[in-house]
C-alpha cells in the first residue's frame, strides 16, 4: 500500500430514518484484512441488547467471553456454544460499540469478534467472540432480541481496514 | 479553579472515522507479516518516526500446549528489566487485576496455541503512543481475546510501560512461552498521523 493512503476505507454507512429491526451488511469486499464495524444504535424499547450473525448462520457456531463492570461489580462470563455473537449494548438513548473483525477474508482461520461497548445505564463491557467457520464473512446482520427494533437516529458503520 | 487544565506536554489528539470516500489518512499500514512457518519473533524493524502513534493489529497462535499463551513486545532491543505491565482480563468466571514488572518484555495480550480448537487465533490491537517522543517514556495500551474452546478463554485490557524516553525503532513481537507463532499468524504495524 502506497504511503499516504488510508488504510482505513469506509465500506458502508447507515443512519436509519425509522425504526428497523435488522441491518444487514451484504456483499462485503474480500478485498481487506480486518472489519471494524461502527454502531451507536438508539432501542425503541429498553431492556433488550443487541445480536449480530455472520452469514446468516443461526447455528450454535459462535463462542464469546465477557467482562464486564456496571459501577458497583466486575464480572466476567461465557458461553460455548452460542447460536448468535452479543456484545452490542442497547438502550433507549444512543450507545457506543466498536467490534473489530481481525483476518475475516481468511478461509484457514476461524473469525475472531472483538468489541468493546457502552451503554447509558454505566455498563461497560470488553467480549471476545469465535465463529467457528473458516469461511469468509460475506455479511453481518444486526438485530435486537425480543424482535424489538431500532430506533430512527441509530447509526451503523462498517469499515474495511487494509493490511 | 478549571475542571480541565492541561499540564505541559500532553498531547490530546482525536481521530474521526470519516463517512466518505478513502483518501489520504491518519492511519497508514507500515509493514504486514503472515506467517508461512513458524517463528519464534516477528520484528518490525527501522520504523519510520514521521507518525504519531503506532498501532499493532495481530491475529496469533502458538505452539505452547496448555490452552493459552502470551503476546509479548520488546522494544528497541532492550532486552533489561525495563518494562511493567497491568492487566484486567476477564475468563469467563471472574475477572482479575494484576500487575507485572520489572521485566524484559511488556504483556501486551494472549494467543491461542496447540491446545485449543484448530483454526482457532487470538485477536491483539496494541496501541503504542507517542512512540517517537523522546521526551516520554513509551507507552501501550491493548485490546484483546483468545477465545478457546478446550483451552482457556480470556479477553481483557493490558497497559504497559516502557521506561526510556528512546524513539521506538524496533518492536519484536514475542510469544510469552511458544517457543513459536504458528503458520498463519498475522501481524500488521500501521502509523497513525497527528
Amino acid at each position: 500500500m502506497p504511503a499516504g493512503v488510508s488504510a482505513i476505507t469506509p465500506l458502508a454507512n447507515l443512519t436509519l430514518g425509522s425504526a428497523q429491526a435488522t441491518i444487514t451488511f451484504s456483499s462485503i469486499s474480500q478485498a481487506y484484512r480486518d472489519l471494524i464495524l461502527v454502531v451507536s444504535p438508539i432501542a425503541t424499547t429498553t431492556g433488550n441488547a443487541g445480536r449480530l450473525r455472520l452469514n446468516g448462520d443461526t447455528g450454535s457456531n459462535y463462542s464469546w467471553v465477557q467482562m464486564y463492570g456496571d459501577g458497583t461489580t466486575a464480572a466476567s462470563s461465557q458461553s460455548t456454544s452460542s447460536t448468535e455473537l452479543i456484545g452490542l449494548q442497547s438502550e433507549t438513548t444512543q450507545t457506543a460499540t466498536v467490534i473489530h473483525i481481525t483476518d475475516y477474508s481468511a478461509t484457514t482461520k476461524h473469525k475472531s469478534v472483538l468489541s468493546r461497548s457502552n451503554n447509558t445505564n454505566a455498563i461497560s463491557t470488553v467480549v471476545n467472540q469465535r465463529w467457528a467457520n473458516t469461511a469468509a464473512v460475506t455479511s453481518i446482520s444486526i438485530y435486537m432480541t425480543a424482535s424489538t427494533t431500532y430506533a430512527a437516529g441509530s447509526t451503523f458503520a462498517l469499515y474495511g481496514v487494509s493490511a | 479553579m478549571p475542571l480541565l487544565t492541561t499540564l505541559a506536554g500532553d498531547a490530546l489528539n482525536a481521530y474521526g472515522f470519516s463517512r466518505g470516500a478513502e483518501s489520504a489518512g491518519a492511519f497508514e499500514l507500515i509493514s504486514t507479516t503472515i506467517l508461512g512457518s513458524s517463528a519464534t519473533s516477528v520484528a518490525f524493524t527501522s520504523i519510520p518516526s514521521t507518525y504519531k502513534h503506532l498501532q499493532i493489529r495481530a491475529s496469533a497462535r502458538t505452539d505452547r500446549a496448555l490452552g493459552v499463551d502470551s503476546f509479548t513486545l520488546r522494544l528497541n532491543s532492550d532486552s533489561a528489566n525495563n518494562y511493567y505491565s497491568h492487566l484486567l482480563f476477564g475468563n469467563g468466571s471472574a475477572v482479575t487485576a494484576t500487575s507485572l514488572g520489572a521485566n524484559n518484555i511488556i504483556y501486551a495480550g494472549r494467543t491461542t496455541d496447540s491446545s485449543n480448537t484448530a483454526n482457532a487465533f487470538a485477536q491483539n490491537l496494541v496501541d503504542i503512543l507517542d512512540y517517537a517522543l523522546t521526551t516520554k517514556n513509551k507507552t501501550i495500551r491493548s485490546l484483546f481475546g483468545a477465545d478457546t474452546v478446550g483451552g482457556y478463554p480470556w479477553q481483557g485490557i493490558h497497559s504497559g510501560v516502557w521506561n526510556s524516553t528512546a524513539a521506538i525503532t524496533r518492536i519484536d513481537v514475542l510469544p510469552g512461552v511458544g517457543p513459536n507463532f504458528v503458520t498463519g499468524s498475522r501481524f500488521s504495524l500501521y502509523g497513525i498521523k497527528g
